[in-house]
């Protein structure tokens, strides 16, 4: 495997970020939709019995770690994945890695990352960045979410990979050690399309189209909440994991817009490709008002109005629908 | 087509992230964009655990709540997240929260705590 020289880019979210660069960076060019769309990462769960600050659990994407897990199976690349059990081990592992000159993707919070703003460091442990150099004491770093490269210390950085909790990274590192060679990207596509598709459709209440029409009941219901606290943060809260911890307005929408955008160039029914994409961007748009919605609510608790609100989020919902309907019969 | 919001966010200190949108031929493109609706919605997280920390300090002039309880919000932490920080189980750790709790509570133990908020024993100790 050849490396080319290490570029800074600046992606919409960390985890496809860290895949679209580490392979481009290894040889095997990929966007960041390519990346995000080859493992089937788009999403909606909505999970109440699952609490975060005594917030419910709501995620715009799959599972941290699977794109880069799906992602490199999909792609037959073996993926050098290393966990560890205290700081000092997993400290001389990547430093041996850097002298070597590789890039290493590496997992860590977003709490004790020294560079990050006060304002958005909270505990998100499933945050992605990569390593792809060391001065003096200090790492080189190529955090996705950033205009440029940035530096931590080595301190920073390991507390940041030791963070505990829900998602606790335990130093998760990660490399890949081939390269995929023939690429029948056509089939690649259209399975994991396809897959996308049955996971938005499925039957499961709070998952998918379903789970995002579960969300605006509770929204509903909001209305005859008289802690009015609880429903500024309920409503924003869905914004932030929606736009921070995931990708600005509605950005995972639009993310998978551009995917199928460029999967149009690989021989499936680029007529219906488009449509989806349209599709796509229509739900992405209408994510955007709806998070404004949720802001203009909290802001005016006086003059809330839950069913408008709501309103939103279902329309997005039924664009995802025909989207994803139209996209389970791609051939 | 999408819209490429230009508002200010404060919360990022001067960064701009970014988010796809089509150029002229309808491609995708990475853009840099601003959005106060996120920065109002960070602004409120934030918030809330300035509220929770004042909340807590009059509890703890009361004597109700422990320094942990202060420090925990301080950190910006829940229960679930402070009990995995220092590997102790949730009902054990609400009890720390408890001033009456906490006077009687070792030093070994507070320096579990102590490590976890990134202070010393005695800065945790000593709380006023």
């Amino acid at each position: 495997m050849t490396q080319i020289p290490f570029k800074h880019a600046q992606f919409a979210h960390c985890e496809s970020g860290v895949m679209a660069t580490l392979f481009s960076a290894y040889g095997f060019p990929l966007s960041e939709p390519m990346a995000f769309g080859l493992a089937h990462a788009l999403s909606f769960v909505y999970l109440p019995f699952v609490k975060v600050n005594n917030l419910p659990l709501i995620a715009y994407r799959s599972l941290p770690k699977s794109i880069i897990k799906t992602l490199s199976k999909s792609l037959h690349v073996k993926m050098k994945t290393q966990t560890f059990k205290n700081e000092e081990q997993a400290n001389e592992a990547l430093r041996c890695l850097v002298q070597e000159g590789k890039i290493v993707g590496l997992q860590t919070s977003v709490y004790y990352l020294p560079y990050f703003p006060k304002d958005m460091r909270f505990h998100f442990n499933a945050h992605n960045l990569l390593v792809y150099g060391m001065q003096d004491e200090h790492y080189l770093i190529s955090d996705p979410v950033f205009e440029e490269a940035v530096v931590c210390t080595q301190e920073g950085l390991s507390k940041a990979r030791f963070a505990k909790g829900v998602f606790a990274p335990k130093g998760f590192m990660y490399y890949p050690e081939n390269m995929p060679k023939q690429v029948d990207m056509r089939s690649l596509l259209q399975k994991a399309i396809v897959k996308n598709a049955k996971a938005m459709l499925t039957p499961f209440a709070f998952a998918g189209v379903k789970g995002m029409r579960k969300l605006a009941q509770k929204i509903v219901s909001l209305q005859e909440e008289t802690n009015q606290r609880y429903v500024k943060n309920y409503l924003t809260h869905i914004v932030r994991m929606q736009e921070e911890i995931g990708t600005g307005g509605g950005g995972f929408r639009f993310v998978y817009a551009a995917f199928l955008k460029e999967a149009k160039a690989y021989g499936l029914n680029e007529a219906l490709l488009e449509e989806a994409s349209a599709l796509m961007v229509n739900s992405g748009n209408a994510l955007r008002e709806f998070a404004l919605y949720c802001v203009e609510g909290s802001k005016k608790i006086e003059s809330l109005n839950t069913q408008k609100i709501a309103t939103k989020l279902i329309e997005a919902s039924t664009y995802e629908e025909k989207a994803f309907r139209l996209l389970k019969e791609l051939k | 087509m999408i819209e490429i919001p230009h508002e200010k966010n404060e919360t990022l200190e001067g960064m701009q992230k970014v988010m796809y949108a089509q150029n002229e031929q309808g491609n995708f493109e990475r853009y840099n964009y601003g959005s106060s609706v996120e920065e109002f919605a960070t602004q409120v997280a934030v918030e809330e655990y300035e509220l929770l920390k004042k909340e807590c300090l009059e509890r703890i002039k009361k004597g109700e709540d422990s320094p942990i309880a202060f420090y925990m919000y301080e950190n910006r932490m829940d229960l679930p997240t402070l009990a995995s920080a220092v590997g102790m189980f949730q009902f054990r750790v609400k009890r720390h929260l408890k001033m009456s709790v906490f006077k009687r509570m070792s030093d070994g133990l507070l320096k579990r705590y102590a490590d976890a908020f990134s202070i010393s024993l005695a800065r945790l100790k000593e709380f006023h």
